[in-house]
């Protein structure tokens, strides 16, 4: 989207309810992104390293419920 | 336990269940509401549907807060075209503090605990001046004020 169209809130009530549902999507994109890479044969580090969060906090948020979804996951890259 | 103490056991479960399903980390006063509205035979949840507001409608009107706010900075959910994630039935949710809020406030609309019913608990929800509820049930075209008007309504007359 060109810059000149991106709207830009005009009350606080619209900014602050913008901030809510960007950290709500973020968190939807986050869960759909990783399973996402990991069903095309993508590894714990390169994830981790692509979301910029330790191995271990991308592997404790996600794996438990990958593995439930019948992911095959890549122990190694 | 008491029977206002099963409902709010059912209120929860059934936030933490929607909230589990859009991804939500915990449960918000928005998850309150769509229990408030899932659980039949209470006077919220009559004065939910008198004004057209069941389980779906709420969740079409928070679907459309939700874009609407993301349009303000120039976002699209629609955008993000990657197959939804698999819930994850593990995943620990919390109380928000929109929900805590909701019924800390609704404890207090009541004179006493024994008192507590679930109108109470729908007015501590509705009461929110600013946050996603209001905003919703704007952008659906409900009338918030009457809402709370007619829920305080039927406390008067002792229905639960």
């Amino acid at each position: 989207m060109p810059a000149d169209d991106i709207p830009v809130p005009q009350e606080p009530a619209d900014a602050l309810a913008a901030v809510v549902a960007l950290r709500r999507l973020a968190d939807q994109m986050e869960d759909a992104a990783v399973e996402q890479a990991m069903r095309a044969g993508w590894s714990w580090p390169q994830v981790a390293e692509a979301l910029g969060i330790t191995r271990q906090a991308v592997h404790k948020k996600h794996a438990k419920r990958l593995i439930a979804a019948g992911v095959t996951l890549r122990r190694r890259q | 336990m008491n029977a206002i103490g099963h409902y709010i056991d059912s209120i929860m479960d059934h936030g933490e269940a929607e909230a589990r399903a859009d991804g939500s980390a915990a449960v918000e006063a928005y998850h309150l509401l769509l229990g408030i509205a899932a659980q039949e035979g209470t006077a919220a949840h009559r004065v939910l549907t008198s004004s057209g507001l069941d389980r779906r409608a709420i969740r079409e009107a928070l679907e459309r807060e939700f874009e609407h706010s993301l349009r303000a900075v120039g976002v699209s959910s629609a955008a993000f075209n990657v197959p939804p994630a698999t819930p994850d039935p593990g995943r620990p949710i919390g109380v928000g503090a929109s929900a805590r809020l909701a019924l800390e406030r609704g404890f207090s609309a009541s004179a006493s605990k024994k008192d507590l019913r679930p109108a109470h608990l729908l007015l501590g929800v509705l009461e929110a001046e600013v946050g996603t509820v209001p905003r919703a049930l704007a952008l659906a075209g409900v009338d918030r004020a009457e809402l709370v008007a007619r829920t305080q309504e039927t406390l008067s007359t002792q229905d639960w």
